[in-house]
């Protein structure tokens, strides 16, 4: 592969640096004095093992129990799993899901494909809150005063002081984060519509506030617009994390990855491959940034005016006026100059958006997506978005009224603004000594342990729920599991609370939709717009999860025909240019903070899952952290790990360890959000209990809210200028991104360690097209090139797959790198989680890992993401030096795993090239009881010692095919689906049989991007990539200039 | 003494040869004296008809008490005592009754909820074997090949060792040979059973 001469690295730390930093020379015992073997300890405990042996033989296995129902349910067939189409309520996204029980309990969350905007994809998030439904430190019943308290009494209580608040008008506040539910909308309004004083006041912890504020601006409603990715050819992106964590991920990975897709779908038929052209401006190197075709390093304070510049050019190329004289001049000037051709060629396929709290760079955008008629096409204002309703005038407005002690009583129902909110101090001042304090928090979180009462909610999969997630998407979540606690749902309590009785949320929900969703449903499922009844449509969409209705009519009451228009005309004069850059002191940086792919807002603190799965871009793992640029943290003297403190005018400054960030801003540090949360020292003992499984005790990571900037237009996470000093301390990250490398090691041979090897592989749109025009019976006929390596191989050809060989195409120009398949397979293959020392020390279990690999410079780096899993060699190094037989190949191209052959000699780990075979070091803990409930139960959990690795999800090849011998039906292409593969919004893993060439699989191995990792050592790898593609440099941006 | 020790060991051993943690053998005392050999020898009843799972799940599945009621609604005595001039209920099915909280006239007992019964399973593999009945039923394997003649049984033995040998000769042979006079295919591949 010397065609490819692009080397790619992993850390910007030097290879031989990292070998003396290798994680597997942390200690596990501090040399503890008690723990000496001398002979005679030996020797009974050898005795006694031998007496136990001989014990067990004799022994017949443990007599167990078989007890069937009593009355068995209709349609229940014990051990047959039972799918539920559902919501997820991990986050205000709201993706459309297929909840997976068996016997009574959910073990598997899957995307329902259904679903409009999510259809079928999930992310790592939605996948891990499963594991919160079994978290053992979730409140069993309602609290008062902190001490358990049943409902009866609560709600008593609660409705005595409402009763007087009524009467006497004390201010009344519900606080909430996005409510996407109308019936708990409607709920809410109905509970506060009895108070003469009373507000609903919505924030969304990491806020979107100013995109709304702007289009309050420019179209005279403060509405968020759907944002249409599979409709946008260019994309500009100002900071926004489409990808991984802004807004609704899921649905826009979907959305973008449908115009970045080269082999199959409709534009290639067309003629030559082409693809959508994104251009992140960005200060941290975000997920997104990492798959921008082209990306600007810019600092936080630049933004607003690189805007400006973008929509001068914009302006000036459509012939519309925009003042903007004086505008200082920028050395971004050129590309920018690129990117606005871009934009004016691709017009209303084009779309810019920022994530900026900064509502004049907003109004920027709508300015830009208004000039080249965005709106209709890639921005949709007649179905908007209701994912970020959160409005910070008004929390702003709730905060002074709490500092002046004027509210008589605050309902907080699913946010934790003593974790969320700057300034946390004084406001947990402030709410005790608010009369009435009620949270609804699951847990005994910030807040709620300020609370009078705590009125927990139940989780998602337990409860009764509704969304309108776009305007006429409607979907319900319904419960898969009884409640495991005594908790009940939000609008159950608020029906108490209004009523005097609490209605069952079913009750309510459905009579809310027979009011108010049912008649917008007309014409939506009968062309002929003949409204069906209610419980037909009720039953269907309870069916199918998810319904398509008319748009939710937003038009004010006042409105003077039925027929005025959802928006009024744009309105420019809102529109002002930012003339400067804004740029932090020399000396100091700007700070920006974001959320993180898995804790997101902190929300998910509790999940372990979560908190083990690495960053898609730092791979660190169990904590957060201050990333720099490898140039300032040469300048400040850092390394990864060393404890810096963050200082801010008017904040408490904080302390966290560095990390090197490659293609960072300089005058920028990075920090995520959503660390720190109350209560994550429970994570000291994840792992094995006889050892700290954190050196570091106390919480996980260090909450940042605190430097959050509250502007009077809203909260702001970057642009702080916060100084930056060390402290002398280090606290070592568990990062893995150099672990499991592919990479020969220098110690090993220091001369073939240099050599680039063919691990990634990149191709450019003028190749792929120029060869296409030539060559173009090579294109799809012939098979992937071969090196001559393989010709000469010493591997007889033993394996004849008569029926099938199972391989996988993984298309690396689809991957983002979002993790979702990582927590996937966590929760298909109960892989267990074994906590920050272990990670330090490499032992992560992951099956499927994401390596991620820079090339280029440090300063600028282009990022590639590689799914890495058991590549199912059909000569796989593995087999050949296992002494007991317990990793053999099977009849269908599988490389399996026997756990209960295995005797842990790990000589297949070391044999293996891809590095993908994991160790258990310990049994992992499994005494949380509850928490075991979360097992698929058609995967073995292992036990100490043995070796396991990805199986290709073999349990579902199993039951495809039995289930289609049942049937009398051959397995068809695409039956069986990976738990990866089901997961992807990008629908980059695509799995099936090799040996039928009229598969998916085995038509995109003969695609012309495919290869094979290694493919030159000869171990016929099952599993084939597509190389990423890239936009031709010859077309690049600057080629305009001169 | 420490010869003697060994002998009385090595000829316990020798009596009671079973592979560590084989079943073989195994007959346990159920909750109810429910009797194959009246079920299913007697009355021939087919064995779906009670594990209906065997067709279409992993597992066979023990009977739902409703499932026994379709029959014991009606048939509340023995034949025997069906015989004499005064009828009396079956002491057995009497516990099937209070397991669902019925009455001597079958009627629901205010107050109580039916409560499942906890058979004492016979025929068990360990956690890492996933054998699923689906496959062989639907290759017509005859239950009695891995079950024994549970018509023949008052109380259920297990008559195969259930061990992994057992079954892997099974494949082999009707690789050879087929089921029912039609071939099969049965997999040797670890990962049939081991995932």
């Amino acid at each position: 592969m010397s065609e490819n001469p692009k080397r790619y690295w992993m850390s910007p730390v030097s290879d031989v640096e990292r070998d003396s930093r290798d994680g597997a020379t942390v200690p596990i015992a501090n040399g503890d004095p008690d723990f000496v073997t001398t002979r005679r300890s030996f020797l009974k405990a050898a005795g006694f093992t031998f007496a136990g042996a001989v014990a067990a033989s004799c022994s017949r296995a443990p007599a167990t129990s078989a007890i069937p129902y009593a009355q068995q349910p209709e349609g229940v067939v014990p051990g047959r799993p039972l799918l539920y189409a559902s919501t997820c309520g991990a986050c205000e996204a709201r993706c459309g899901l297929l909840v997976t029980t068996r016997d009574g309990r959910p073990i598997k969350i899957e995307g329902n494909p259904d679903h409009p905007l999510s259809g079928g994809a999930t992310c790592a998030v939605g996948q891990a809150s499963l594991l919160g439904l079994y978290d053992s430190l979730r409140l069993k019943g309602p609290l008062r005063r902190g001490q358990q308290s049943t409902w009866p009494d609560v709600d008593m209580e609660i409705a005595a002081t409402l009763e007087r608040l009524r009467q006497e008008g004390g201010a009344v506040r519900l606080l909430s984060p996005t409510i996407t539910s109308p019936t708990t909308a409607a709920l809410i309004a109905d509970f506060l519509g009895g108070f003469k004083n009373a507000q609903h006041i919505t924030y969304d912890p990491i806020s979107a506030s100013a995109v709304l504020e702007a289009h309050a601006l420019t179209h005279g409603r403060r509405l968020l617009p759907q944002f249409r990715f599979d409709q946008a050819d260019v994309i500009v992106s100002f900071d926004a994390d489409f990808l991984g964590t802004w807004i609704s991920p899921v649905q826009f990975t979907r959305g973008y990855t449908s115009r970045r897709r080269i082999d199959g779908g409709a534009r290639q038929a067309q003629g030559a491959p082409t693809m959508s052209y994104h251009v992140q401006i960005e200060s941290r190197l975000s997920l997104t940034g990492s798959n921008a075709d082209r990306r600007l390093r810019v600092a936080p304070g630049e933004l607003g005016h690189l805007a400006t510049h973008l929509a001068v050019r914009v302006a000036e190329r459509a012939g519309i006026p925009f003042a903007a004289d004086g505008l200082a001049a920028s050395s971004m000037e050129p590309a920018i100059e690129a990117i606005a051709d871009r934009l004016w060629t691709a017009r209303a396929r084009g779309l810019v958006i920022s994530s900026s709290q900064d509502v004049s760079v907003q109004l920027l955008c709508n300015f830009m997506n208004r000039t080249i008629g965005a709106y209709g096409t890639t921005l949709d204002v007649e179905r908007p978005s209701y994912q970020r309703l959160g409005d910070d005038r008004d929390l702003a407005g709730l905060r002074a009224e709490l500092s002046r002690g004027e509210v008589a009583a605050l309902f907080v129902a699913g946010v934790n603004p003593v974790y969320d909110l700057p300034d946390a101090t004084a406001l947990a001042g402030d709410l005790r000594r608010v009369p009435l304090l009620v949270s609804t928090a699951e847990r005994p979180d910030e807040t709620a342990s300020l609370a009078t009462f705590v009125c927990p909610a139940h989780h998602y999969l337990e409860s009764w729920d509704d969304t309108e997630a776009v305007s006429g998407v409607v979907s319900l979540t319904q419960p898969v599991i009884a409640p495991l606690g005594d908790t009940r749902a939000l609008i159950e309590s608020l029906s108490a609370w209004t009523t005097g009785t609490a209605q069952p949320a079913l009750d309510l929900i459905r009579g809310h939709w027979e009011r108010a969703i049912h008649p917008r449903s007309a014409g939506t499922s009968d062309p002929a717009g003949v409204a069906e009844p209610f419980q037909t449509f009720w039953d269907r969409t309870l069916e199918r999860g998810v319904a398509d209705i008319a748009p939710r009519d937003e038009r004010p009451a006042s409105a003077p025909s039925s027929r005025a228009p959802a928006v009024r005309p744009f309105d420019q004069s809102a529109v002002l240019a930012i003339l400067r850059p804004d740029a932090p002191p020399s000396g100091s940086f700007a700070l920006v903070l974001y959320p993180n792919i898995g804790m997101l807002d902190g929300r998910h603190g509790h999940n372990a899952w979560l908190h083990e799965l690495p960053d898609p871009v730092t791979k660190v793992t169990w904590d957060n952290y201050a990333s720099f640029s490898p140039t300032a943290a040469r300048q400040l003297g850092v390394e990864d790990g060393d404890v810096v403190r963050i200082g801010a005018d008017g904040a408490q400054p904080i302390e966290l360890p560095a990390f090197v960030q490659p293609g960072q801003h300089d005058a920028t540090v990075a920090i995520a959000l959503g660390y720190g949360r109350a209560g994550t020292d429970r994570f000291a003992s994840v792992g094995p209990p006889w050892f700290e499984a954190r050196r570091q005790t106390g919480l996980v990571g260090v909450n940042a809210a605190a430097l959050v900037t509250t502007t009077e237009a809203g909260r702001r996470y970057s642009g702080r200028t916060v100084t930056v000093a060390t402290v002398g301390r280090t606290r070592q990250l568990a990062s893995t991104q150099i672990h499991h490398s592919l990479a020969v090691q220098t110690t090993f041979a220091p001369s073939i360690s240099q050599e680039p090897r063919p691990i990634v592989q990149e191709v450019t749109l003028g190749e792929l097209s120029g060869t296409s025009a030539t060559g173009g019976a090579a294109a799809t006929s012939a098979a992937p090139p071969e090196s001559g390596l393989r010709e000469e191989s010493l591997w007889p050809a033993d394996h004849p797959y008569p029926e099938h060989r199972w391989g996988m195409a993984v298309d690396l120009n689809a991957c983002t790198g979002c993790s979702a398949c990582v927590i996937a397979c966590q929760a298909e293959n109960n892989i267990p989680v074994v906590g920050q020392d272990e990670v330090r020390r490499k032992r992560e279990m992951h099956w499927i890992r994401i390596d991620r690999y820079y090339s280029g410079t440090d300063a600028e780096p282009e990022v590639v993401h590689q799914p890495m899993l058991c590549q199912h060699c059909g000569h796989a190094p593995c087999e050949t030096v296992c002494p007991v037989l317990a990793t053999t190949h099977s009849d269908e191209g599988l490389n399996q795993q026997v756990y209960n052959r295995c005797v842990g000699t790990r000589y297949c780990a070391n044999n293996c090239p891809y590095k993908v075979r994991r160790f258990n070091w310990f049994d992992y803990p499994h005494e949380d009881r509850l928490q075991n409930l979360v097992f698929n139960p058609n995967v073995t959990v292992r036990s100490r010692g043995v070796m396991e690795k990805c199986t290709f999800c073999v349990q579902r090849i199993e039951e495809v095919k039995i289930e289609a011998r049942r049937l009398g039906q051959p397995v068809a292409d695409g039956a069986v689906k990976t738990a990866c593969q089901q997961v992807c919004p990008a629908e980059a893993i695509v799995f099936g049989d090799l040996r039928d060439p009229n598969s998916r699989v085995a038509t995109l191995a003969r695609s012309r991007r495919a290869f094979r990792v290694l493919e030159d050592l000869g171990t016929d790898p099952g599993v084939h990539y597509l190389k990423i593609v890239r936009h031709d440099p010859a077309a690049a941006d600057e080629r305009r200039r001169g | 003494m420490l010869a003697t020790a060994l002998a009385v060991s090595l000829v316990t051993l020798a009596a009671a040869w079973r592979l560590p943690g084989s079943n073989q053998g195994y007959e346990p005392v159920q909750p109810i004296a429910f009797s194959h050999k009246l079920h299913a020898g007697e009355m021939q009843l087919s064995c779906l008809y009670c594990h209906a799972g065997a067709e279409t799940s992993r597992y066979a599945g023990i009977p739902a008490l409703n499932v026994c009621m379709n029959c014991h609604a009606k048939v509340t005595t023995s034949f025997a005592a069906q015989q004499q001039a005064q009828p009396m209920e079956s002491p057995e099915l009497r516990k099937l009754y209070d397991a669902l909280a019925l009455d001597a006239a079958l009627m629901p007992v205010a107050g109580r909820s039916p409560k499942p019964i906890a058979w004492q399973k016979v025929h068990r593999v360990p956690d890492f074997v996933y054998f699923d009945h689906r496959a062989h039923i639907t290759a017509a394997v005859q239950c009695r090949q891995c079950h024994g003649s549970i018509e023949t049984m008052d109380r259920v033995r297990q008559v195969q060792s259930l061990a992994m040998g057992w079954c892997i000769n099974c494949h082999r042979d009707v690789n050879r040979t087929g089921v029912a006079g039609k071939p099969v295919h049965a997999s040797l591949d670890c990962v049939t059973c081991h995932y």
